[in-house]
């Protein structure tokens, strides 16, 4: 294999201090158990991209049986013998399969490649330290997370299947195993893996803030950091705060399940003829609990898309970005208003008319730092010498969507517009286009990006560029439609809409939809296929082929473990483009700073 | 300049640093099981149980184990390391015998009738001593490896001081969240 | 080549913004049926104009700059000053505050203050439904107005689904009915929420009412439909197997048509 992720010999762990150098370690060392944050993240990212085809898989049966309802899929009947016998896909096959769309793409694809995969890659690299502050707690936490994921695919082998109650696994429904079959082991396992993936997320993020307070480059001061590091920097904060009322509700629901607790079970419940001895539970403290995580972790999501699309376009604008320093605040202001606004995704449960104004008025305040974030993105393309890479329009796609998507969220952060579209298809098509679209399509473009830098192979623009087309035309129809969906009347999570007179016109929008993701779904090959003949075939690349500005594009592609020969002294910002020096319009942030 | 001096003061700022937002971490996590508790609190099913008085015995017990720990680290600082050796291993004997306690009030609970699912005020109990006491084991290997630095000749002075540190802090925080849950079982 | 693509980017994202409202514009909610649901449609109404806007407008600057960004040769000479920034980022954070927060300030919370605020007028017809795994079981309290009293152990899904207690002189004239709601065009309707095994939620389409059916709890809607007609109930919470063709039916009648209605089911019930 003529592909390599590491170059040169191996250097000091430490993370500053010179660089003795040891012997060269094996290949398992180097490749499978190796603390270089480098490999991790290349581990997490690899095992994300296998995950989202598990997803993806998913999301083609979910099409399948909305698109066209009655039809016999002979073929994927021998396949899925249990779940689609005959050829039709039965509901409780259905529910698992959206139960477990939701919670792989979430925890499983986006989490893992976007966060905790790019994440390690480039934070040590563009605070020019050797590697993260806790290189083996990073290693065990990957190990982890790979076992979480293994734990959530084999939910599916237990008996009655996996998961059914939603990635929201609201109880009752998830508590009791009569109510729902994947309420058997399913859920149960479903609970587990979140554990593990809890730990390891929170070992993660440990490992970014503390990297990010304490292992910086001389010279590199919070300001001088890329957008990109600022974003892995709240969103790891966020994590860390949010994450753990999950566990807490994961520790009580696992309680209610099996030892027959009454966390969240009230008196009186009559699940299959009998009367359950439950008592004095409340089904919306998970909720509260839930959510308490749930919306910060959208935002752990999409920060991360929002930074590295603001570190893709200026290398493609030839400008610095516009307004970085408002934007720092804008990010901070979100990640702290996200914490308490939990709420907006409760208003027609029961909870108080009062909380209800409270979370409504709070939660459209985020619209100000997001729509300035927005706008700075927007603005940072003004005056601009535009190339349209493969990176670059996928970070046009990211502006795009997050524009669209984003002010869906005026109408469901709006208590009274949420009284008609909770539950129906709009929040579907909201939070596609926010954590589906936003988010896949910066993740697309942080691989085009960084792919050189990573494997030290430039990846085939022309395959890229159908890439893109294949994915921002159909990915905007599909959920785009859904928002109108939702303002028909369409509920969540139904098996079909044939049961309803008043969705049957909703029918031929859902084929058009389904057509459409077979094609989105179709045109990921060609990413696919470009990813792996490039990792062995593609052109070499140099050390800077974007010619960008932050500290990784210092070193070789790849970068050598240890990261830097000496550590680097930063003289300027992230984003100085547009200026005159020997290597063209741009200063890498090591070139000293004319202005003392 | 130093190199290897700079590089353990940073080792330690980063420790530290990385133990601090793992407290807030554990914080949050306790937050969580009390804003339950206090919500459950208000229903009308509310039954309080009956707490084995053994437990103001580990109390005193957890207590004394933050205090010889504090008189080792002081000595270990002083590098008086045969009295820190020996406060190491009180604060150890102490910190099993908190642990060793608390399963002794769940049996004692146990023997009384007063399961897991008796009542939602018992559910908390065992629910939040449990998550306690997982902490407690993870902090009592923290101690013995401190422990183990003290009593070994070949110490590294800087790293100890590091080290004990970072072990003083997790072992007071935890007593503190015992006095709050203890506190929250019994008075309200 | 270059300015080929140029081109076909900046129409892409023009031609989906164009063609979004396009395709939005002939969308059409489900037809209104209810007093407050007037004001639910005004401030979606609001929404959809303003976001519609906003929307358009900024893909359209989005297609503008590709398509003027690929024609450079030089990036522009000048740079934004932090001034600029301030300016143009403050400008815009308001006026998205506004759009948003006065949308809501302004139509919103009347409308929800309405909703939930305002005591339940004398003459509302008040009905008990109460949800289950994959129906919606109605009990109208008859003459004396007041519903019996239910125990759980007393549930039978096919000659008790309520549990209603035998000896109970209030449910003695209690009508059930399984699926079917009447009520009566431009009187107030009030119905109390409960479930019996997992979360529900009873969702009019038409009447713009949405409320989760919580085991444990007991919440209200509280609406007066104003027009006569057939509808459907829709549940609107994930609740198992079933849920996607948990229906119930809503009739809303004429005062005379509703006594019939109401005589009928309870001599369908016969006596108990």
């Amino acid at each position: 294999m003529s592909t390599h992720v590491l170059g040169g010999p191996p250097r000091s762990p430490h993370n500053v201090g010179p660089a003795p150098v040891e012997h060269e370690p094996g290949f398992i060392r180097r490749y499978v158990f190796s603390t270089d944050h480098k490999i991790i993240g290349i581990q997490y990212i690899l095992t994300g991209l296998v995950m989202a085809i598990a997803g993806a898989a998913l999301a083609t049966l979910i099409r399948l049986q909305l698109g066209w309802p009655e039809h016999h899929w002979l073929w994927l009947s021998r396949l899925l013998p249990v779940g689609m016998p005959s050829g039709v896909m039965t509901p409780e096959f259905y529910l698992a399969v959206v139960t477990m769309h939701g919670t792989i793409m979430v925890f499983f694809f986006v989490s893992f490649v976007l966060v905790s995969g790019f994440g390690n890659y480039l934070v040590p690299l563009q605070v020019g330290a050797r590697d993260m502050a806790f290189p083996f707690l990073n290693m065990l936490s990957y190990w982890i997370a790979l076992l979480s994921a293994v734990t959530m695919l084999a939910s599916f082998l237990v008996e009655g299947g996996a998961a059914a109650a939603g990635w929201t696994a609201y109880p009752p429904l998830s508590a009791v195993a009569a109510a729902v079959p994947g309420s058997q082991m399913g859920q149960t396992v479903w609970l587990l893996s979140m554990a593990l993936f809890i730990a390891s997320f929170t070992m993660s993020g440990l490992n970014i803030v503390a990297t990010v307070f304490s292992v910086r480059a001389p010279g590199l001061s919070m300001m001088r950091l890329p957008l990109t590091v600022w974003s892995y920097f709240i969103a790891s904060i966020l994590g860390l705060l949010a994450f753990p009322p999950l566990t807490a509700a994961a520790v009580m629901l696992l309680l209610d399940r099996h030892f027959g607790t009454s966390f969240f079970l009230p008196s009186g419940l009559i699940i299959a003829n009998k009367v359950l001895p439950n008592t004095g539970g409340s089904p919306l403290l998970w909720q509260h609990l839930f959510w308490f995580l749930g919306h910060p972790e959208v935002y752990v999501l999409i920060l991360p898309a929002l930074g590295i699309a603001c570190d893709i376009l200026p290398a493609f604008t030839r400008k610095p970005v516009f307004g970085y320093r408002i934007s720092v605040w804008c990010l901070v202001a979100v990640g702290c208003l996200s914490m308490i606004v939990w709420g907006h995704h409760m208003f027609v449960s029961g909870m108080s008319p009062f909380s209800g104004e409270y979370f409504s008025l709070v939660t459209l305040t985020i619209t100000v730092p997001m729509t300035i974030f927005g706008v700075n993105m927007l603005a940072s393309l003004w005056g601009a010498k535009l190339q349209l890479t493969t990176a670059m329009l996928f970070s046009l796609g990211v502006i795009a969507l997050f524009g669209s998507g984003g002010l869906g969220g005026l109408f469901l952060g709006n208590a009274t517009a949420d009284m008609q579209l909770h539950d129906t298809y709009f929040v579907v098509g909201h939070f596609h286009m926010m954590i589906g679209g936003v988010t896949l399509l910066a993740t697309f473009g942080a691989i085009y990006f960084w792919f050189p830098k990573m494997f030290g192979r430039m990846m085939n623009e022309t395959l890229g560029k159908l890439h893109f087309w294949f994915t921002f035309a159909p990915f905007f129809l599909i959920f785009f439609m859904q928002h109108f969906l939702g303002l028909q009347g369409a509920p969540r999570r139904y098996y079909a809409f044939t049961a309803f007179d008043y969705l049957q016109k909703t029918r031929g929008q859902n084929l058009v939809i389904s057509i459409a993701a077979m094609v989105l779904i179709s045109g990921q090959f060609l990413f696919l296929v470009n990813f792996v003949w490039s990792l062995f075939r593609g052109h070499r690349a140099a050390a800077n082929p974007w010619h960008a500005t932050t500290l990784e594009w210092t070193v070789a592609s790849p970068p050598p473990h240890g990261n830097f020969d000496a550590v680097p002294v930063v003289q300027r910002w992230a984003y100085e483009y547009g200026v005159q020096t020997i290597d063209g319009d741009f200063a890498v942030q090591t070139v000293p700073s004319v202005s003392a | 300049m130093n190199a290897l001096a700079d590089d353990i003061t940073l080792r330690e700022d980063q420790m530290r640093l990385g133990l601090w937002m793992f407290l807030a971490t554990v914080t949050m996590l306790f937050a969580a099981f009390t804003s339950a508790y206090i919500v459950r609190r208000s229903g009308s099913d509310w039954r309080h149980v009956a707490l084995p008085p053994i437990l103001w015995l580990n109390t005193l017990v957890l207590g004394a184990s933050s205090v010889t720990l504090e008189i080792a680290s002081r000595a270990g600082l002083e590098r008086r390391w045969r009295a820190a050796g020996g406060g190491f291993a009180a604060a150890l004997v102490l910190g099993f015998g908190f642990l060793a306690g608390q399963i002794g009030a769940w049996r004692q609970m146990v023997a009384e009738g007063v399961y897991l699912p008796s009542s939602p005020h018992s559910s908390f109990f065992y629910m939040m001593t449990g998550a306690h006491a997982l902490h407690v084991v993870a902090a009592l290997a923290v101690l013995l490896w401190s422990a183990a630095a003290t009593w070994s000749a070949g110490r590294d002075v800087r790293a100890w001081d590091a080290q004990v540190g970072l072990c003083r802090t997790f072992w007071h925080y935890l007593g503190g969240v015992w006095v709050f849950l203890f506190a929250l079982v019994s008075l309200y | 080549m270059k300015t080929l693509e140029g081109w076909l980017v900046s129409l892409l994202f023009a031609g989906t913004a164009i063609a979004g409202v396009v395709y939005g514009s002939g969308i059409r909610m489900p037809e209104l049926a209810s007093r407050h649901g007037a004001g639910i449609d005004a401030m979606l109404a609001y929404l959809l104009v303003t976001v519609g806007g906003l929307f358009l407008a900024g893909y359209l600057a989005l297609a503008y700059f590709i398509w003027r960004g690929v024609r450079r040769a030089e990036i522009g000479p000048r740079f934004a000053t932090r001034k600029t920034e301030i300016l143009l980022s403050g400008a815009l954070g308001l006026g998205m505050a506004v759009i948003a927060e006065g949308g809501v300030l302004a139509i919103g919370m009347p409308v929800w203050q309405e909703y939930f605020a305002a005591a339940t007028p004398a003459d509302a017809i008040t009905i008990d439904v109460t949800a289950q795994q994959f129906m919606w079981n109605v009990r109208y309290p008859g003459p004396d107005g007041r519903f019996g009293r239910t125990d759980p152990r007393l549930v039978d899904d096919s000659s008790n689904p309520l549990g209603l207690v035998p000896d109970d002189p209030a449910g003695k004239d209690d009508v059930v009915t399984l699926n079917e709601i009447a009520v009566v065009v431009n009187r107030p309707v009030r119905i109390q929420l409960r479930s019996k095994d997992v979360i529900h939620s009873f969702f009019l389409p038409n009447f713009r009412v949405k409320q989760d059916a919580v085991p444990g709890m007991t919440p209200e809607v509280v609406f007066v439909p104003t027009r006569t007609g057939e509808f459907e109930i829709a549940c609107a919470e994930l609740c198992g197997l079933a849920h996607y063709r948990m229906r119930g039916f809503f009739h809303v009648l004429t005062a005379e048509q509703f006594e019939n209605w109401l005589r009928l089911q309870s001599a369908a019930a016969g006596g108990r």
